[in-house]
């Protein structure tokens, strides 16, 4: 009897655990697991250059299941400022941050310290490290190869021979790594072309001296030049550009730009947080480092089925 | 090699029965309860997402019906009634009109002539350079087949430049018209695009409210018109079976896209032939389900917790008397004989009380038991010790010394020839039933040895039946008897003392009876001989006539034994009654073992 009556206590009382832990799973459950908190930290999150960047960020938040914070950042940031609010949003509780590198010397190294910590994620450009320091996974185009691609479609529009013309070269001031892999790709197109690059500048454009081609190596120097075209401040120059702005768009369909070069910038978003939601959940599974694709735009097809999307993930 | 299972315990057993039977009904009923609840579940939520896609569906209609009837307005109320050489203004107000009334849903209204140039549009605004309007879609479909409307899947509207730099979704629904100029008719195209947000908006909507399960929009060869994932599918990111879908007629299926099962509810749109479709993946029917059934499991878990509590106080009330009862009988057993249990549920008391009674009965057997064995032991003794009795031995030989010193040497032999004979009889190797012949011829020998010691005194007559020769007879009890007619009866009487011993047979039964003539007894004397033990006996061996009668029914039966007649002054007669057993090895062997003959056995021995 006595025997008995131990057995059922111990099964009384495994029981109620169970129905405990039921109850706790029960609650959790009706309360909601817990969402993984992901920052994004970009330059002039607002621009509208963002806004197939931001798009991807959103479905893929959507399809992952996790919070997306973008952070309100100004025009431009500093190394200092984009540290600041890094360090704010974890102080805040997110899990990661996706990144958008600012110039500065340092950031790797110190982004790096904070991977140890919390997940990381670059997008739009590496970043230069220490050597024998693992490099942050990043999700960007080939940056390099849209230079390229840009240097050709100049040079398919003079049928391979650009001897005699002048280039003139605008860029984004912030020496970012990014820029530099885009310039030295048109260079490399350019080469042996019997082109000249006059001058590759920052800023405005219209005291530079007269030349045949400008090539604008990032958004908002493209929505510049094109402005620039548009107001005949170019002397007739002929504007190329990477963009990634229905106003870059629309500077290709009124046709102040000659061809547009489009990353992928839907798919940037998409991916970067897609991984690091990943990572996120599955903290043994490592990052890898993606390229995205990019499209060569010329105003005839600018509203082929294929291209609509684009302008629709730009418009978003 | 087989393990011996050690025996369980009742409440063990009890308790075990009732937790099997009752976690199997408990998990039988949770199962079913589940099953019936998902089934009924999945109904409903197949039922909810069809009555949803039901409303959206009319509103989506409602959407289109809207811009045929400004399509309408614009030709009949407008283009028909206006001619486009001195009316344009009108045209123009007409169409600004219409624009302002339905300015939240429209983007832009205008007019084509059939090469593509723009006749009238609303809001006025700049139209872009080349737009070559005869190579879109809208254009395309309206000149193809001038009888009907048409309405394009959303798409970018590539007509204007409203200097905003933005790009507009528009769904076109364009149809050829009539146009007038100078009194010549003439056909066009019309077209009226509408803000895609306003689908857009009705999409969404429905695809927050829902836990899994979500819709799209496509058209009826399967091109995605709105899709929660439109551009992850469109990237090859994701996945839809749409082309498949949208070969379906209205109504629910089942599918099985990417190894995952889900149903796909249908519902055609109105005028376009585009498909509202609904999806619920099956993990949406489980994840639903999975609060019903921790509910259920909690529920189960929470009867099974009561139950063993409940099982536990059953058990131990229905077992609790049994091991009472158990426990006393073992106390019982073990000597220490307490009162057995009575208590419990009636049929508990009623063993207890059955199991007292059995105690109570086996007590009174054995008791009986011993009483009979110190009895016949006391019997045999007295039996030895009339065999060996020494004075009657002593007086005996005494007579034969006499004889033989008077040179009565052929008397002398007879008295030692007869006490050969009585002791032959006496030892009869040991055996204590005899036949009756011996038994007789052992009284008879006895009789001629006392007769010659009393000096011929009495005479003693012998009449038997030879039927009675070979049945059984308890060894030495006519002795006893004999001796009692002697000393008590015809001893001291002068010649005329008369002994008659007769045996015959009567209904199965041996009667052997001892008579004499002597001083005989009264009533109350007669009822002491057979009933006082403890009698002290003047004469002879001293082995009472209870003693022989005790000895009589320890073999035959209570039935069997002596009967004494007797009246003072006229004599006594001792009826000895036994059963009449023929005299085998067989019932001599079982009557020594101390088995009873009733009447009926003795017919079946015979």
């Amino acid at each position: 009897m006595r025997e008995n009556g131990k057995w059922i206590h111990i099964v009384e009382a495994g029981l109620a655990v169970t129905v405990l832990l039921l109850a706790a799973v029960m609650l959790r459950q009706k309360n909601g697991e817990d969402q993984k908190k992901v920052a994004v930290i970009m330059e002039n999150s607002d621009g509208n250059h963002w806004a197939a960047f931001r798009y991807g960020l959103k479905m893929a938040a959507q399809d992952e299941g996790v919070e997306l914070f973008i952070v309100s950042t100004g025009d431009t940031m500093t190394q200092e400022e984009e540290m600041e609010a890094i360090q704010q949003e974890l102080d805040n509780g997110a899990d990661a941050v996706i990144v958008q590198p600012v110039a500065g010397d340092s950031l790797g190294q110190e982004l790096t310290k904070l991977e140890k910590k919390s997940s990381m994620m670059l997008v739009g450009s590496d970043l230069t490290i220490d050597p024998g320091t693992e490099a942050l996974p990043c999700v960007q185009p080939d940056h390099a190869a849209m230079g390229r691609a840009l240097a050709k479609e100049v040079l398919s529009d003079y049928r391979g021979d650009l001897s005699g013309k002048t280039v003139g070269i605008v860029r984004k001031a912030h020496e970012i790594q990014a820029m530099d892999s885009r310039l030295a790709g048109v260079e490399e197109g350019l080469e042996n072309t019997g082109a000249s690059i006059e001058w590759i500048i920052s800023g405005a454009l219209k005291n530079e001296p007269r030349v045949d081609l400008v090539l604008a190596l990032d958004d908002s120097s493209l929505i510049a030049a094109g402005e620039c075209a548009a107001a005949n401040d170019l002397h007739g120059a002929l504007v190329y550009g990477i963009g990634n702005s229905t106003e870059a768009a629309y500077g290709l369909d009124t046709g102040m730009v000659e061809c547009l070069i489009v990353p992928d910038t839907f798919s940037e978003g998409y991916w970067s947080l897609v991984q690091i939601a990943e990572s996120i959940k599955h903290p043994f599974r490592k990052r890898n480092s993606r390229t995205v694709p990019y499209t060569v735009l010329r105003r005839e097809e600018l509203f082929t089925k294929e291209n609509q999307e684009i302008l629709f993930t730009m418009s978003q | 090699m087989r393990t011996k299972l050690k025996p369980k315990k009742l409440q063990s057993t009890i308790m075990a029965a009732f937790s099997v039977l009752s976690i199997s009904i408990l998990l039988v009923l949770g199962v079913m309860v589940y099953v019936r609840v998902s089934a009924s579940s999945g109904q409903d939520m197949i039922r909810s997402t069809q009555k949803l896609m039901e409303q959206t569906g009319e509103n989506l209609e409602d959407y289109l019906v809207s811009m045929r009837q400004i399509s309408d307005a614009v030709y009949y109320n407008v283009i028909k009634e206006n001619d486009l050489s001195n009316q344009e203004n009108s045209i123009r107000q007409g169409m600004n009109l219409l624009y302002e009334a339905n300015r939240s849903r429209l983007r832009s209204i205008a007019i084509y002539n059939p090469y593509g140039s723009l006749v009238a549009a609303e809001p006025v605004a700049l139209q872009k350079e080349d737009p070559d309007v005869t190579k879109q879609d809208w254009f395309v479909k309206a000149m193809g087949d001038t009888a009907n409307l048409h309405f394009s899947i959303p798409h970018i509207q590539n007509l204007f430049d409203d200097d905003t730099k933005r790009y507009y979704w528009v769904i076109s629904l364009s149809r050829v018209v009539e146009l007038t100029d100078q009194g010549v008719p003439f056909t066009g195209v019309l077209l009226v695009d509408m803000d895609d947000t306003g689908i857009s908006r009705m999409m969404k909507k429905i695809n927050e409210s829902n836990h899994g399960q979500y819709y799209y929009l496509c058209d009826g060869s399967g091109q995605i018109i709105y899709h929660n994932r439109q551009v992850q599918i469109s990237k090859g990111i994701a996945y839809e079976n749409s082309e498949k879908t949208a070969r379906y007629k209205d109504g629910v299926y089942d599918d099985t896209f990417e190894g995952e099962r889900r149903k796909v509810i249908v519902n055609t749109i109105s005028y376009t032939g585009w498909k509202l479709v609904g999806i619920i993946p099956e993990a949406t029917f489980t994840h639903g389900m999975r609060d019903i059934g921790y509910f259920i499991a909690m529920l189960i878990l929470l009867m099974a917790m009561m139950l063993a509590v409940i099982n536990r106080v059953i058990s131990d009330r229905i077992s609790s008397p049994i091991l009472k009862l158990q426990r006393s009988v073992m106390e019982y057993e073990a000597g220490e004989k307490p009162e057995i249990y009575i208590g419990g549920s009636l049929e508990i008391r009623q063993l207890g009380y059955s199991i007292q009674r059995s105690y109570e009965q086996i007590d009174a057997l054995m008791h009986k038991i011993v009483v009979e064995q110190n009895e016949r032991r006391k019997s045999e003794l007295d039996a030895l010790q009339s065999q060996i009795n020494p004075h009657f031995l002593y007086n005996a030989l005494d007579s034969i010394t006499w004889m033989i010193e008077g040179e009565r040497n052929d008397d002398a032999v007879f008295m030692i020839s007869q006490l050969a004979k009585l002791f032959r009889i006496s030892l009869s190797k040991g055996r204590t039933v005899i036949a009756v012949r011996d038994e007789l011829q052992h009284a008879k020998s006895y009789m001629n040895i006392q007769k010659i010691r009393y000096k011929n005194h009495f005479t003693v007559v012998f009449e038997e039946d030879e039927s009675v020769y070979d049945c059984c007879m308890v060894k030495l009890v006519l002795q006893p008897i004999l001796e009692n007619a002697i000393n008590y009866g015809v001893g001291d009487m002068d010649g005329d003392g008369e002994i008659r011993v007769t045996g015959r047979q009567e209904d199965g039964t041996v009667i052997l009876s001892v008579s004499d003539n002597g001083v005989g007894m009264t009533q109350e004397e007669v009822h002491l001989v057979l009933s006082d033990s403890s009698r002290i006996h003047k004469h002879g061996s001293g082995v009472g006539l209870v003693n022989v009668n005790n000895r009589i029914q320890i073999l035959f039966g209570k039935e069997y034994g002596l009967s004494v007649e007797s009246e003072p002054d006229e004599g006594t007669t001792v009826a000895i009654r036994i059963p009449a057993v023929p005299y085998t090895e067989e019932n001599r062997k079982s009557l020594e073992k101390g088995r009873l003959f009733i009447a009926s056995k003795v017919e079946n021995k015979e």
